[in-house]
């Protein structure tokens, strides 16, 4: 995963829901109180594959460049309304001649005009250390510098932005730190199966 | 007119039952028409509601689909996205119009209004169904019926708009207005109405507008409304369901619609029930008709029946219980017919040999007037007296037949043949003269001269005739045949065939003449009497009866001896004058002497005309009635002779007197030659031997032997024997020894009169005290 490995303990967040089942897809980002913040410079791609975005979250450090490789046969329409990122890739196959450069901090939801159901989020962040929990609900971000940070989390279905909350990172690895989140569940959308199309 | 009620009562019978049936079925048709109607009705309005019910749920969905396929247009999202608030309306305007929603707005997530197409609510306001917002967060969709600010009822959804997350809500809205409600009522079968309760207010209606006002009183009971409405005079049966937050629905089916179909039905079947209760009446009467017509025709023939008219056959020929009847009617007919003709022929006939008798002749002669002009044929046949017994009397019965039949085969056209009794044949020839008259006698006597063959034997017949002319020698048939009777004795005795009445005279013989009239004068001045002879009990030597013998007590000539008059009374038949006198004589002195303590059994003799006067019996049965007689204190004693006259009638006769309870006795037994067969199969109960073997009893000892057989042959066939004619106490002693059961003669006592008999019982019981 993205992390900026320049030595510094790892830290931990298991986010859960009040009800103490783990949340999946929950981004996590420590933002540096102070200081100069590093620009990485990685290389991300959100896939459409089997018609669908894959993944469904992805967090990128502001003016990261996404390439929206598309791995189906057929041809996609990838859009976004969002302040933070506006622009759509018209219908297309294959891989798009040019990435896209998310430049401004922010959420961005992702949509394919031509079906209906495909949704992914990309999390404009400012700081190079973030990551995303996994089906645990656990998330590790490794080599992150001591000093104070803001810690964020955020999730596209979530009913109530969590406030952000400081944080100091040691030498030493510090405990796993426990989050809630009231998340709502994903809605279920038509996907007709995918042969209907294969005429 | 008999026929005009029963017809008329079979034809109310049958009208009156058809009728009923046609009420009874127009009965049940209203009940089950008004059932059917009610349930009908019921079930279009389940089915109408359900139809309803679906239809609002499609237009809704219709609506949905609509908004959802806005929702996802890129341009519009776009729009949304960039809050590009003149495209927005403009697309709003477009889509709207392509579906006929008149409301069109897109609301921001935060409730407040971005853009209206109708303009009711500026940009930026809240929503005002903040309601529907809530529930198409939590269900992803929402629909209701919402009034609007342009006081409109609309069928609203409400659907976000994705990109691919939540941005903003589109809501769209159709107006419920009467074309919504027509649309409804059109496809639901039931009249349509939105009102609102509260305001007592027709919203939409697929009525007519003059019921509006009607419909909108119902308004406030519309909760709990159930059961029938009446909108300007029509029924409707109808529900309502709440429509959104104030609206109700009123559903209503019109029961006229389905009542129009039993009122048109009621009506062709009371149509078709008239014309066919005139069809039964024209038919019940053509039936009764029918039925009556036959049975006035059977009426007719039983009246002719009944006078006595059986000429016509009954003329109802059908198949049916009518034609049964006549069947019977026709049998019944012929019955009587062959019945009366059976009791006619009975009545005219002569049954031994078929030809008319006595009667039929008399009748037939009555009928022709006083003036016509006929003669009547006495014809007596010689010796058949002799022939009946040497022959026997069946052979005596086949030779009348034989007779008869010859005769009947010289019998001119316009002539009867009768047999009067025994060998007396009459003819009754009408129109013939005199000549032609002889001509015919002649030739009954050539015809008579040929033999017959009666058993085997060859018979010589000869016979004598005796004609009188009607009306010349008297008028009525015994004058006629008294004269013709006479004339034929004359012929008799001279041997010569046949004489005319006219040539014997105009009555008979002067002697005769006579003779008649005095025995006439005799019977009016009580100058005939009877003697009376007592008959003894041998056995015991009482007296038990007595024998009444007739004497003539003549004012000049003193007592006529009986031979000199009876002989000829019998003869000329004035013995049927003298012997009903004498047997009413004889009965009411037995009873005097019964009423004295003498029970006397008393006899009195019959010629052979007497027993065969069919009257005598009903005379004796009146006398024997009259005077409180036991039947069998009288006695009837008949010779020999007077029997073979006629053995079948005498037969006859005699055994209806036996039957009721008359003695019976054979008179002069022995000197006739009637075989002891016959006297054995007659109902006699006494025997009296001819006083000719008594008298010589004495000197012939073949007579004795006589006698004796006889008495013992009467014995072994149960017969009472008589002896009479006892003259000793030799002969009296003599026949008591050998069993002789009654004595009679001289010896005993003479006859005498009947004052004389009591005295000479009184006289006797004083001698022979005792006995």
């Amino acid at each position: 995963m993205a992390a900026l490995d320049a030595g510094g303990a790892g830290f931990e967040v298991r986010v859960q829901s009040q009800a103490g089942a783990p949340i999946e897809d929950v981004a996590v980002v420590l933002e540096p109180v102070s200081g100069r913040v590093p620009q990485l410079k990685a290389q991300v791609s959100i896939e459409q594959r089997d018609r669908e975005f894959v993944p469904y979250l992805s967090i990128v450090q502001k003016g990261a460049a996404v390439n929206f490789p598309n791995r189906d046969t057929l041809k996609h329409h990838v859009y976004s309304f969002s302040p933070a990122k506006t622009f759509e890739i018209k219908l297309y196959a294959g891989q798009p001649a040019q990435p896209v450069v998310f430049d401004k901090a922010g959420e961005v939801a992702l949509g394919c005009n031509i079906h209906d159901w495909m949704e992914a989020h990309v999390l404009v962040v400012d700081s190079p250390w973030f990551g995303k929990t996994g089906a645990d609900g656990i998330v590790r971000i490794a080599q992150v510098p001591a000093g104070r940070y803001r810690l964020r989390t955020w999730h596209p279905r979530q009913k109530t932005a969590a406030a952000a909350q400081e944080v100091v990172i040691g030498a030493t690895p510090a405990r796993r730190t426990e989050l809630a989140l009231d998340v709502a569940p994903r809605e279920p959308r038509h996907k007709p199966p995918a042969d209907s199309g294969s005429y | 007119m008999p026929w005009l009620k029963l017809e008329r009562r079979i034809a109310v019978v049958f009208v009156g039952l058809v009728v009923l049936v046609m009420l009874l079925m127009l009965l049940l048709v209203q009940r089950s028409g008004e059932h059917i109607v009610a349930v009908e009705s019921q079930r279009q309005i389940t089915a109408g509601r359900m139809s309803f019910e679906a239809l609002v749920d499609q237009n809704r969905r219709q609506l949905e689909l609509a908004a959802t396929v806005l929702s996802r247009d890129f341009s519009f999202r776009e729009a949304i996205a960039t809050q590009d608030r003149p495209t927005m309306i403009s697309v709003l305007q477009n889509h709207g119009s392509r579906i006929g929603a008149h409301a069109m707005m897109a609301i921001a997530l935060d409730g407040r209004v971005i853009a209206d197409i109708q303009q009711a609510q500026r940009p930026g306001e809240a929503f005002a169904f903040a309601d529907l917002l809530k529930a198409a967060e939590a269900d992803g969709r929402a629909s209701d019926f919402v009034r609007m600010a342009d006081d409109r009822v609309y069928q609203v959804v409400v659907v976000p708009i994705l990109a691919p997350v939540r941005i903003a809500w589109i809501v769209m809205g159709f107006p419920v207005d009467h074309a919504w409600a027509r649309g409804l009522a059109q496809s639901s079968g039931l009249d349509v109405s939105l009102i609102d309760a509260a305001a007592g207010r027709v919203l939409a209606s697929s009525l007519p507008e003059s019921r509006h006002a009607a419909l909108a009183q119902a308004a406030p009971g519309v909760k709990d409304m159930s059961g029938e409405l009446v909108l300007d005079g029509d029924h409707y049966q109808g529900v309502a369901l709440p429509l959104g937050q104030q609206a109700w629905v009123i559903l209503l089916h019109s029961l006229e619609k389905s009542e129009a179909v039993f009122k048109e039905l009621e009506q062709a079947l009371l149509i078709t029930a008239s014309g066919g209760i005139v069809l039964f009446v024209l038919g019940s009467l053509w039936l009764a008709r029918r039925i009556a017509g036959p049975v006035n025709a059977l009426a007719a023939t039983a009246r002719r029946i009944a006078a006595g008219d059986y000429s016509d056959p009954v003329a109802v020929k059908s198949k049916d219980e009518i034609g049964q009847l006549a069947a019977s009617f026709e049998n019944m007919r012929i019955g009587i017919a062959a019945r009366e003709r059976k009791i006619t022929r009975l009545a005219y006939e002569d049954t031994l040999t078929g030809l008319p008798n006595r009667v039929r002749i008399e009748e037939r002669l009555d009928s022709l007037g006083p003036t016509a002009e006929a003669a009547v044929v006495v014809l007596d046949l010689d010796r058949f007296a002799a022939i009946n017994d040497a022959l026997g009397h069946p052979v005596g019965d086949q030779l009348l037949r034989q007779v008869g039949a010859r005769l009947a085969g010289q019998l001119p056209p316009r002539a009867m043949l009768a047999r009067l009794w025994g060998d007396e044949f009459a003819f009754l020839l009408e129109g013939m003269d005199r000549p032609a008259v002889r001509a015919f006698a002649e030739a009954l006597l050539a015809a008579l001269r040929t033999p017959m063959e009666v058993g085997g034997q060859r018979l010589d017949v000869n016979g004598s005739l005796g004609i009188a002319f009607h009306p010349a020698d008297g008028s009525g048939l015994n004058a006629l045949l008294q004269r013709a009777e006479l004339a034929m004795y004359e012929a008799k005795r001279r041997q010569c065939g046949f004489m005319l009445a006219e040539e014997v005279g105009p009555g008979p013989l002067p002697e005769q003449l006579s003779l008649i009239g005095e025995m006439r004068d005799a019977l009016e001045k009580h100058e005939f009497i009877l003697h009376y002879q007592p008959k003894l009990d041998l056995a015991s030597g009482c007296v038990i009866g007595a024998e009444a013998l007739l004497r003539w007590q003549h004012p000049e000539r003193g007592l006529v001896p009986p031979g000199r008059f009876i002989p000829f009374a019998e003869h000329t038949g004035f013995i049927r004058e003298i012997t009903p006198w004498l047997l009413a004589e004889v009965a009411a002195q037995t009873a005097a002497w019964h009423a004295q303590g003498l029970d006397l059994v008393v006899s009195a003799n019959l010629s052979a005309r007497d027993l065969l006067d069919p009257g005598l019996v009903v005379l004796v049965r009146e006398l024997v009635a009259s005077h409180g007689l036991p039947p069998a204190a009288l006695c009837l004693e008949i010779t020999e002779s007077a029997l073979m006259e006629d053995p079948t009638l005498a037969q006859a006769h005699l055994e209806e007197l036996a039957a009721f309870g008359v003695k019976l006795s054979i008179d002069d037994y022995g000197a006739g030659q009637a075989s002891l067969a016959y006297v054995k199969s007659l109902p006699v109960h006494e025997l009296k031997i001819d006083q000719s073997f008594i008298r010589s009893l004495a000197g012939s000892p073949k007579d004795a032997a006589i006698v004796r057989s006889t008495i013992a042959l009467g014995h072994a066939l149960n017969f009472a024997v008589v002896a009479e004619g006892i003259e000793t106490e030799a002969d009296l002693a003599w026949l008591r020894d050998i069993g002789c059961d009654i004595g009679q003669g001289y010896f005993i006592a003479r006859p005498m009169a009947a004052a004389a008999f009591v005295d000479w019982i009184a006289a006797r019981d004083l001698a022979f005290p005792g006995m």
